[in-house]
């Protein structure tokens, strides 16, 4: 019974940091996404996809802007899937919104020449 | 200078993954930085440098060299096993000045622009609007590189106006390391640009109808693309509709393409005395499994553009999100998604079902109303062209086939394209219907056949009904079709290549030739070509 209970608690627990939902944003008047010659097989097929994925500390003097992008060549953004988990979540209630989960899947504008 | 980055590869894939194929090296260029080097000219020519320092490459190493854009092609058109250049980050845009015109043209120096042949469809536009210009018709999504689009016909459904080719008016070739290799070639008939341009982008002049002709479907075998100057037009409107009309009715028009005495209309597009409008564009969706007895056809209509069309019609990206008929790939993948894996189950849900109504009138720009599309997932393709008076009989023949002898997980539409002038151009008829199926790929097995045996099977009945056609080069087929180039485009595809043998040397000739071009037979080199085939005129 016991090792029931703590099973069933572990799994819960653990699909509780895992379990997510993801939310994507596009550009939608502008040049295009950076392209790029790659084997994906969803929706940023054919795009230069790139990844942040990060714990950031935050601190008064850093509230603004905790994470600056600078990979763009074009200075832009074309589309960005922010991604949330409970472990995020939970880490930012138990640090009070010090530690903040950063998971973020992006694409920059393509460069206009 | 432009950079190039060079990987070593084993294998390469489209867009909608109809490899993979094998591959040694993978090159991918950038341009210089603005802030190194900030005139759009010199980054140009610097470009064209690199692109000869990787032509020299190839041609030294004895391997062929292939450039690719947004790789949407479902052929092996665009992939060479030795080495592949990735074209897209050359996008630079340049506009025509009026003291860069030939003294007897008759463009308008504000319609033209030199754009570098990685500039996509959706960039070009951007740039356009912002000049209050527009291309004059697009492929029924976004995606596509300009260099991709000529070499392949890539074509919409504006019947008045033709493909993405037909408003090139000039070609910028490299076909070679040495500096006489850069060519600015434009029609004899319709000069564009005077020499003084082309001596800015060190370019010696062809001024020859024929050689542009052959060079401008060229199936990235002309040389490498570096540029095309594009005549665009003021900006304008789209207003789409779809509707689902008698299937007869829908099949008579594909054959008369008489819009204006059709029992066909929509109350708001007619003229003054209540005749049906003529529309810019025409496209019907066919489900040859049902019985349906209504055909949903998607009507276009030109409008003056008005800034104030959003507020007057609602901004159109919102619909066209929702919207179920963007292409037919797309109309297919959103239907697969409610029906069962299992392609027999699949078919006899299709079998059972109605192309959905769409009621929605969207007013946009050309940009929006063909808009992105991207990747659905691993879809195949078929597309044959063929005289729109043909257009009830082929569909008929194919349809037969594909109940027959299928299932193949794919619906039929067609399209309507005005003549090109290109040699190659499978958009040969004065209007050809382009009678395409797409879907999803599938397996062939001892129940089902295979898309090479249907492929092969619709060349097969369309020559037995004898029905001319043409198939578009990006589209999947039966490539290795006995004597498929001479069938489709008879005397034209030698004349192409006694242009092409007398354009490029033997060596650079074998360098821009690859597996697709040597299986169609397109890839020989007549030594005794005429040199005055390339003379300028």
């Amino acid at each position: 019974m016991r090792y029931a209970l703590t099973t069933i608690l572990t799994i819960f627990f653990l699909s509780l940091f895992l379990s997510c939902y993801s939310v994507r944003v596009k550009v939608s008047n502008g040049p295009g996404p950076e392209p790029a010659d790659t084997e994906r097989e969803d929706a940023l097929s054919g795009m230069m996809v790139r990844k942040l994925d990060t714990i950031v500390t935050v601190k008064t003097t850093t509230d603004e802007n905790p994470i600056n992008i600078k990979t763009c060549d074009s200075g832009a953004l074309h589309t960005v899937e922010y991604r949330n988990t409970f472990g995020g979540i939970l880490l930012y209630l138990a640090t009070f919104g010090r530690k903040r989960t950063v998971k973020i899947t992006y694409v920059c504008v393509k460069d206009q020449n | 200078m432009a950079i190039t980055t060079k990987t070593a590869r084993t294998r390469w894939n489209t867009l909608h993954k109809n490899g993979p194929f094998p591959l040694k090296w993978f090159l991918s260029t950038k341009l210089e930085k603005k802030a190194f080097l900030p005139a759009q000219l010199d980054r140009y020519n610097d470009a064209a440098t690199e692109m000869q320092t990787l032509l020299k490459e190839a041609l030294d190493n004895g391997e062929g060299f292939r450039s690719i854009g947004a790789k949407w092609s479902m052929s092996s058109i665009a992939h060479d096993k030795d080495r592949m250049h990735f074209s897209a980050h050359l996008n630079i845009k340049i506009p025509i000045q009026s003291s860069d015109l030939h003294a007897g043209t008759s463009y308008e120096s504000s319609n033209l622009h030199l754009v570098q042949c990685g500039n996509q469809i959706k960039e070009i536009s951007h740039y356009l609007e912002n000049l209050g210009k527009s291309l004059k018709t697009t492929g029924a999504s976004n995606g596509q590189t300009i260099g991709g689009c000529i070499s392949t016909g890539v074509h919409g459904s504006a019947m008045d106006v033709g493909s993405v080719q037909d408003y090139v008016v000039g070609l910028n070739l490299i076909i070679g390391p040495n500096p006489n290799d850069i060519i600015y070639l434009e029609r004899h008939t319709q000069p564009a640009l005077n020499d003084s341009f082309a001596n800015k982008i060190k370019a010696r002049v062809i001024r020859n109808d024929g050689l542009f002709n052959a060079a401008l479907v060229g199936l990235g075998s002309f040389g490498f693309i570096h540029g095309v100057v594009i005549e665009a037009e003021d900006a304008f409107l789209l207003k789409r509709y779809v509707r689902k009309i008698d299937k007869d009715v829908a099949l008579e028009l594909t054959k008369t393409l008489d819009f204006e005495n059709s029992t066909f209309r929509i109350p708001e597009e007619i003229d003054t005395q209540g005749n049906p409008l003529r529309p810019y564009h025409y496209k019907v969706y066919i489900n040859q499994y049902s019985d349906e007895t209504e055909y949903p056809i998607e009507v276009i209509y030109k409008k003056p553009f008005d800034p104030r069309y959003k507020e007057i019609f609602g901004d159109p990206i919102p619909f066209m999100k929702e919207f179920i008929y963007r292409d037919l790939i797309y109309l297919f993948i959103k239907i697969s998604e409610r029906f069962p894996k299992s392609i027999p189950k699949f078919i006899k849900a299709l079998s059972r079902s109605i192309l959905p109504a769409e009621d929605d009138v969207i007013v946009g720009r050309i940009s929006e109303i063909f808009w992105d599309a991207g990747y659905q997932g691993r879809a195949f393709a078929c597309a044959f062209g063929i005289a729109h008076t043909d257009a009830p009989k082929a569909l008929n023949v194919l349809s037969k086939l594909t109940i027959d002898e299928g299932p193949v997980p794919g619906i039929f539409a067609m399209r309507f394209v005005k003549k090109s002038k290109g040699l190659l151009a499978f958009t040969r008829f004065p209007t050809t219907c382009m009678l395409e199926i797409d879907g999803i790929q599938w397996k062939g097995n001892g129940n089902i056949i295979s898309l090479e045996r249907y492929a092969e099977r619709m060349i097969e009945v369309l020559q037995q009904h004898n029905i001319p056609f043409t198939i578009h080069w990006g589209k999947n087929a039966a490539w290795n079709f006995s004597g498929l180039a001479t069938h489709m485009y008879g005397n034209d595809a030698a004349l192409w290549l006694q242009y092409r043998s007398a354009l490029l040397s033997e060596e650079m000739a074998s360098v821009f030739s690859n597996d697709f071009l040597k299986t169609l037979g397109l890839s020989h080199y007549f030594t005794n070509a005429d040199p005055n085939l390339v003379a300028s005129l």
